[in-house]
């Protein structure tokens, strides 16, 4: 075997095994290390980290790409399900990111749970919900897909429900496990087709045979699947609602990996969808007003978590208005520089909110960057890199798209907005840095408020780095599929910034008409719409659970009887007779004689014509 | 010998105060459980039955108000009011923190779509028209808007080149006696 494919091989079976053997040594009865999060869980990761850079240096140095096809799992003789996991350029580049960005967050994590007492219990599931996703985006065959999509998706039910004490987290878990599976609902959709029409779930087969399909229903079944996962308007609520669990969970499922395995999806699908027009119209469409909607509402959340939630899930759909112009490549690029600054915003609210008591209310915070300069720094950073500041991450990532945006063929109103959604995405990372790190505290005074712990610092100031860096590292040493365009007027090209500018003047005047104001909150109704989030949740999570319950109770006690004793059975035969049977007694009167006499003059006039 | 052991078994099983099989036979119950009078019974007609059955359910008499009569099956189970558990005062010290709920208190008819992980009857800061107002309003206007931009989509304008002198009718090789025909790609 040829030295390059062995390595690449023996590099990710070696990853499996180092993340896998921390959760099989939990099987043992025996109890753990006290320091078995750090030792053995942290290490795992970071150890698998670098060993995934060897196929990434690979791949950067010579363009090899493996598909590995190690097990023949369930065969007959039509159809095959193998254990075949694919190590191209997609998930070459992201399993070294979601690694680096694990070990960061799990090294945070263990100082942000240190007071937990089933801290090694969170630990592995972590690590679980990290195996899943290492499946998922390695996945060659649709069936190892969902294996991977129901793994992080239990993973996010077990850990958004972490403290299942409190009401609210259960049904936030609660929330996000059933509008995944409506989701899911898309995907099983979706992998029938292909099984009943494509004959097999593997990636190479299912690309050359469909050519000759139609392939509308199996593709909006993967779209249904990417709104579930990948919070998508219409079945977005659970990612706020999300924000239940701890903050290293919010970092690492809710912000970098989880999240965008909707995207993946569809960005491993791009061979079906790329010649079918009207599934790019409405990835276009969806992600366009997903992006702009909440945009919308993060800019009136007065939780710093919410905010953060609500800008990932607006990048999400930014992430979709790129599948739409088919450049899932770009779509890709700004996943991966995407991890790096908005897991690094999350660890920055996590430590925020720990100095400050548990205090998740950006009212009540001020003048953190005189107490915690590293992290507000960090957090300005990772806004700044969120909002495109040129030559940050973000940068090389969405101005591609919003160039690509402006120089293709598309619906308008998918343009703008979007564009109005770049601006609206300067205008509350701007409110997040003015409120926490600027002006002076608006809270009792706390202490210890400091940064002397390494375990938080190191993390953060890790994906600081990731959020500089990544952008130019990726796009310098990976060459694009497709073609970029490269000329264009300048306000075209600069259409990014412009945006951006224009949003961050908004916010200045915006945030000096704050220290101005009497009312505490304010009463417009546009306010109220952004706030309580366009009214989706108290409509959507009044109406249906209601209906749905009072409509099974109401079949379950009353509709059964009714129809069997009442329309169909015994009363029925009562409600269907007594009119025919009062129609006919009422037209005898009773009148006998007459009766008689008509009947026996009726004979003899018959007996009479008869005769003559 | 054997016939006495079977009647005395007999006997045993007839007048025990079990459960299953001996209650089958015997009509007997247990002392533990729920007694007769507590179980629900039919649409109370006379203030007296009223009142036993407000006793029974452990509310006022003032307070109870059975389901109307129309022969869905109710019974005298008391119609108390259509309020979920958010509504209710999440500092009081419940007996049951978690549920929000005291022993002994009357259960809703559907208490099971009130609790707390499912529908909340909590008043809404905006009247629920005005809610679903604003929401379909501004979903009904996107797609109107999506529409529209589809039919008038955006793109780069992109023409043939148009060259000076007659689109370079005598450098193509063009014949100089012949008057060129106008070609006009695009004005300016």
């Amino acid at each position: 075997m040829h030295p390059t494919s062995l390595m690449m091989t023996t590099s990710l079976m070696t990853i499996f095994l180092l993340l896998a053997y921390p959760v099989l040594t939990t099987l043992s009865p025996a109890p753990r290390a006290a320091d078995w999060a750090l030792t053995q869980v942290k290490a795992a990761v970071k150890l698998a980290f670098f060993v995934s850079l060897l196929p990434l240096f690979l791949f950067m140095n010579e363009g090899v790409e493996a598909i590995i096809t190690s097990w023949n799992w369930m065969n007959t003789l039509t159809f095959d399900v193998n254990l075949s996991l694919k190590f191209d350029h997609y998930s070459i580049i992201f399993v070294p990111i979601a690694l680096y960005v694990t070990w960061s967050i799990l090294e945070f994590a263990a100082w942000y749970m240190h007071a937990d007492p089933f801290m090694n219990r969170f630990f592995k599931y972590l690590l679980v919900f990290l195996i899943a996703m290492v499946v998922l985006v390695t996945a060659n065959n649709m069936f190892q897909l969902f294996i991977g999509w129901e793994g992080v998706g239990i993973m996010s039910f077990l850990l958004i429900g972490w403290w299942y004490g409190r009401a609210d987290a259960n049904t936030a878990a609660l929330q996000a496990v059933v509008y995944n599976r409506v989701g899911d609902i898309g995907l099983i959709l979706a992998m029938a087709w292909m099984a009943t029409n494509l004959n097999s779930w593997e990636m190479q087969q299912m690309f050359v045979t469909a050519k000759n399909f139609d392939l509308t229903l199996p593709l909006l079944g993967l779209i249904v699947a990417a709104t579930g996962k990948s919070a998508q308007f219409g079945l977005h609520p659970w990612l706020p609602s999300a924000m239940e669990g701890p903050t290293p969970v919010s970092a690492l499922l809710h912000s970098s990996t989880m999240v965008v395995a909707g995207i993946f999806l569809l960005i491993r699908m791009s061979p079906l969808i790329e010649n079918n027009p009207a599934a790019l119209t409405l990835c276009l469409c969806l992600g366009a007003l997903t992006t702009l909607f909440t945009a919308t509402c993060a800019l009136t959340q007065n939780d710093i978590k919410k905010i953060v939630a609500f800008s990932t899930s607006s990048q999400l759909g930014l992430m979709m208005v790129t599948i739409g112009l088919n450049q899932p490549q770009l779509a890709f690029l700004h996943i991966c520089t995407h991890a790096f600054f908005k897991a690094m915003l999350f660890l920055c609210s996590g430590s925020i909110i720990h100095s400050l008591n548990d205090e998740q209310d950006i009212r009540k915070m001020g003048g953190m960057h005189h107490l915690t300069p590293v992290t507000s720094s960090c957090l300005t950073i990772g806004s700044l890199a969120l909002t495109g500041t040129p030559f940050l991450a973000g940068f090389f990532s969405k101005d591609p798209i919003i160039e690509a945006l402006n120089t293709s063929h598309l619906n308008a109103w998918a343009l703008t907005l979007t564009l109005l959604a770049t601006s609206f995405t300067a205008v509350y990372s701007l409110r997040v840095v003015f409120f926490v790190s600027m002006g002076h505290p608006r809270f009792n005074t706390f202490s210890p408020i400091n940064e002397n712990n390494p375990m938080v610092v190191n993390p953060i100031k890790r994906l600081a780095v990731g959020s500089i860096i990544a952008g130019l590292l990726i796009t310098s040493n990976v060459i694009p599929l497709k073609t970029p365009v490269m000329s264009m007027p300048p306000l075209l090209k600069l259409a990014a910034l412009t945006v951006t500018i224009l949003g961050l003047m908004v916010a200045l005047e915006l945030a000096s008409l704050t220290n101005k104001q009497l009312k505490t909150t304010p009463t417009l109704a546009p306010h109220h719409f952004s706030n309580m989030l366009g009214f989706f949740p108290p409509i959507i999570h009044r109406f249906t659970p209601k209906l749905n319950l009072v409509l099974g109770q109401t079949i379950a006690n009353q509709l059964i009887d009714q129809t069997w004793l009442e329309k169909a059975g015994p009363k029925a035969l009562v409600s269907s007779n007594i009119p025919l049977i009062t129609t006919t007694s009422n037209a005898q009167q009773g009148m006998i004689k007459t009766y008689l006499a008509l009947f026996l003059l009726t004979l003899t006039f018959a007996a009479l014509l008869v005769s003559y | 010998m054997a016939g006495v052991g079977f009647r005395k078994w007999a006997q045993a099983l007839t007048k025990s105060k079990g459960t299953g099989i001996s209650a089958l036979l015997s009509g007997c119950r247990a002392a533990s459980g729920g007694s007769k009078g507590s179980l629900p019974g039919s649409y109370p007609t006379t203030p007296e039955e009223k009142a036993a059955a407000a006793k029974k359910y452990n509310i006022r008499v003032e307070d109870y108000e059975p389901y109307p009569d129309k022969g869905e099956g109710f019974g005298d189970y008391p119609k108390l009011p259509d309020r979920s558990q958010h509504e209710r005062d999440p500092w009081y010290k419940w007996d049951h923190p978690d549920l929000r709920r005291n022993w002994g208190e009357p259960m809703h008819w559907d208490f099971d779509m009130y609790i707390r992980n499912r529908v909340d009857t909590s008043p809404s800061p905006v009247d629920w028209i005005s809610m679903c107002k604003q929401l379909f309003g501004f979903i009904g206007f996107m797609l109107f808007m999506f529409y529209i931009g589809e039919k008038f989509p955006s793109y780069q304008p992109v023409a043939p080149k148009q060259y000076p002198y007659n689109n370079l009718y005598l450098e193509k090789g063009g014949d100089p006696e012949k008057q060129p025909e106008e070609v006009k790609n695009y004005g300016i």
